[in-house]
């Protein structure tokens, strides 16, 4: 039994991100692997070590900062099953929170749950779009598609990106990196939402829960001809031949 | 500057006709071209309604509430001038005003009723002085656009804040609406909806105000009719449902419409919306109310309400054979969800054709459909023989569908939306409901009025909403 976290989807759940959550469990039970679903909200308890797969959607900033100080009260028991392999997805301010610190418009540091080695600050615009990028982990090698819609423009320090950028702005719309990805911690602007549609991904976090549990199998495969065309669509309209 | 003012008014209904004789749908443009020949057309026109200008603006039902009270106000015998297609940014606002107008400037009506989408409200706002302005209610819709919820409503607040005079017609039932009162300290007057049958005690997903807009604290419901809407107040700071001046109850949905009963300051009047979907009944409440403001007789108002019909892809009914065929505009979370329980009501096998356009005036990002509840339909796919999925982002829809958990026979992708029209029409159930984005609504009710007879009623076969 796979447990999978939404955390704080009464907050945490702007742009459709549970998206993201129904394609795991979805891709789950399509191959009879049994999951459950916890929702957490603010205040509820919190058992990381009973969790597979966490999920942190993005927000208003004005929620972020009420459950900010919820989430702070983990910090040391998350950070420690980040470091033991926790499959962890976060999507742009879920992912934000991750980091260092959200520096506003006013010059005013917010502290974030510092776990990861990135900082955010508030930009001049909006970046907002259709984005592409291209991931390449483990032996996997993926166009992802994706909307982008974040003020804060992310700088990774000594952390990997999550891919590549091929159309689209991703952390900053300066050094070409979207997202970040530490050990089994993904991070990404890609609100789309990110898993339906790329479902190398999708499966690759599954194999990553299982073998955190110990269970090394190979996936059964599925039928993906609509998530294919999906993601093509896209990627044919942003990147020119 | 009359020279100036006439010379935009000729230019814009130049453009008008252009765009006419070209079959475009022209509701921009001239208004574009007017501005552009003088910017303060617009601001000049504005005063010129004798009686006043009255605008609405929220997320949904903006065009319907417009198009009731039009009834109304005509129907008591007055003059107006109203952008009734849905063009509710300024320059579709500055195309009504020009298209109306006499190449000297002037105008003869007596109201100006305006749509405004809510991003554009400050612009307009800061042209046309409004007496009264609607609210309808606030969901999440095309954040591509707008950015987040939060800043729509600072925005219109703001605005509200800095004018004077003006009368607020509320929605007393969403608590991001009804704050507009203490928040901007103008006289406001608010309609609402009585708890029935159909309120339920249970929060969904695509829910909006979590949280208090005056001290934060999670707000507490005594029932919700849908989404935010319902009878809430804070445990923190008191802050509750005002009690409606207008408010409907004994809600019958019926197969050619909905029915109830509404209590106002000088007595009950009996209304009969001839057009399905929940939501339409708060419409009808918001130009209801706005009738008593303008001392409009009640009977009188209910009477233009019965004879209201609805606007192009408002639940708008054709009948293609002997097929009942519906077309509904579809545009965010909440408007979908409430579609979905429309079709899910009606009785025997029907097809179901969902056109996603990802233009500009769509919202250029989709992954709000992803927060509409499709989840439904895993149990209730039975009563459908095939799900159509259309548009620019048919393949997209698709996936939605699948992972909702409708089985993949049943779903298709045919991008082309003429030849998925056809498909749908072609289908073996006996109703076929099309649920469309709005750039791509045009076209598919061009193609509906070449293959299909216009239904007599746009409600006839609504089902009933229980």
């Amino acid at each position: 039994m796979l447990t999978i976290c939404h955390l704080y989807p009464d907050l945490l759940n702007l742009y459709g991100d549970r998206g993201n959550v129904i394609a795991f469990v979805r891709r789950c039970r399509w191959r009879n692997l049994p999951v459950r679903v916890q929702e957490v909200n603010i205040g509820e308890p919190l058992n990381f070590k009973e969790i597979d797969f966490l999920f942190l959607g993005g927000g208003s900033d004005r929620e972020q900062t009420l459950l900010i100080k919820d989430l702070k009260k983990h910090s040391e028991s998350l950070h420690e099953a980040i470091e033991e392999g926790l499959v962890l997805l976060a999507i742009c301010g879920g992912y934000q929170m991750l980091g260092q610190y959200y520096r506003t418009h006013e010059g005013e540091e917010i502290p974030g749950l510092g776990l990861l080695d990135f900082y955010t600050e508030a930009g001049p615009k909006r970046l907002i779009g259709n984005v592409a990028v291209e991931i390449s982990m483990e032996n996997l090698v993926f166009k992802a598609t994706g909307f982008e819609n974040h003020s804060g423009q992310t700088f990774l320090g000594k952390i990997e990106p999550l891919g590549r950028v091929l159309a689209g702005y991703g952390n900053n719309g300066r050094d070409r990196k979207e997202g970040a990805r530490y050990k089994n911690v993904f991070c990404s602007y890609l609100h789309g939402p990110l898993l339906p549609k790329n479902v190398s991904f999708t499966d690759l976090l599954i194999n990553l829960a299982l073998k955190r549990r110990g269970i090394e199998t190979e996936l059964l495969p599925l039928e993906d001809s609509f998530e294919e065309r999906a993601n093509q669509v896209m990627l044919d309209r942003l990147i020119k031949k | 500057m009359g020279l100036r003012l006439s010379a935009a008014i000729l230019a814009g209904k130049l453009t008008a006709l252009v765009s006419r004789v070209m079959g475009w749908k022209g509701s921009s443009l001239p208004g574009l071209v007017a501005r552009k020949v003088y910017p303060r057309v617009l601001k000049k026109l504005g005063t010129e309604p004798r009686k006043g200008v009255i605008i609405v603006t929220g997320t949904n039902g903006k065009t319907t509430t417009n198009n009731m009270l039009a009834r109304i106000v005509t129907g008591a015998g007055y003059k107006i001038l109203h952008n009734s297609e849905g063009a509710n940014l300024i320059t579709g606002v500055t195309t009504g005003f020009v298209k109306a107008a006499s190449v000297f400037g002037r105008i003869n009506c007596d109201y100006a009723l305006l749509e405004v989408d809510e991003a554009s409200f400050p612009k307009v706002v800061r042209e046309v002085k409004p007496q009264i302005v609607i609210i309808t209610n606030f969901f999440r819709d095309q954040l591509d656009r707008y950015g987040e919820l939060d800043t729509t409503i600072t925005i219109v607040k703001k605005t509200l804040t800095e004018l004077k005079g003006v009368h607020l017609v509320l929605n007393a039932d969403d608590p991001l609406v009804a704050q507009f009162q203490r928040k901007t300290g103008l006289t406001a007057t608010f309609y609402g909806l009585a708890g029935n049958e159909r309120s339920s005690t249970a929060g969904s997903y695509t829910r909006e105000a979590k949280f208090c807009p005056f001290c934060g604290e999670a707000l507490q419901y005594a029932y919700y009719h849908y989404s935010q809407l319902g009878a809430f107040d804070c445990p923190g700071c008191g802050y509750k449902r005002p009690s409606p001046e207008v408010e409907a109850e004994q809600v019958k949905a019926l197969l050619a419409g909905t029915d109830c009963k509404v209590r106002h300051t000088t007595g009950s009047t009996a209304l009969h919306i001839p057009t399905g979907g929940f939501y339409n009944i708060y419409n009808a409440l918001a130009a209801f109310t706005t009738g008593l403001l303008l001392k409009i007789n009640p009977t009188q108002a209910a009477e233009s309400l019965r004879g209201y019909a609805p606007a192009i892809g408002r639940m708008e009914s054709f009948i293609y054979g002997e097929k009942p065929v519906l077309l509904n505009l579809v545009k965010n979370p909440t408007g979908f969800n409430e579609s979905l329980a429309a079709v899910l009501a009606a009785p025997g096998d029907k097809d179901l054709f969902i056109a996603i356009n990802d233009n500009d005036a769509d919202g250029r990002d989709i992954s709000w459909l992803w927060d509409v509840d499709f989840e439904i339909l895993e149990k209730n796919h039975y009563g459908f023989t095939g799900f159509i999925c259309s548009g620019k982002r048919a393949e997209e829809m698709a996936v939605r569908l699948k992972y909702a958990g409708v089985p993949t026979n049943k779903i298709s992708i045919t991008g082309d939306l003429e030849a998925a029209v056809n498909e749908v029409l072609e289908a073996r159930g006996g109703a076929a409901y099309l649920l469309s984005t709005y750039t791509a609504l045009w076209t598919v009710q061009k193609i509906l009025l070449k293959q299909a007879e216009k239904g007599e009623s746009n409600a006839h076969h609504m089902p009933s909403v229980s």
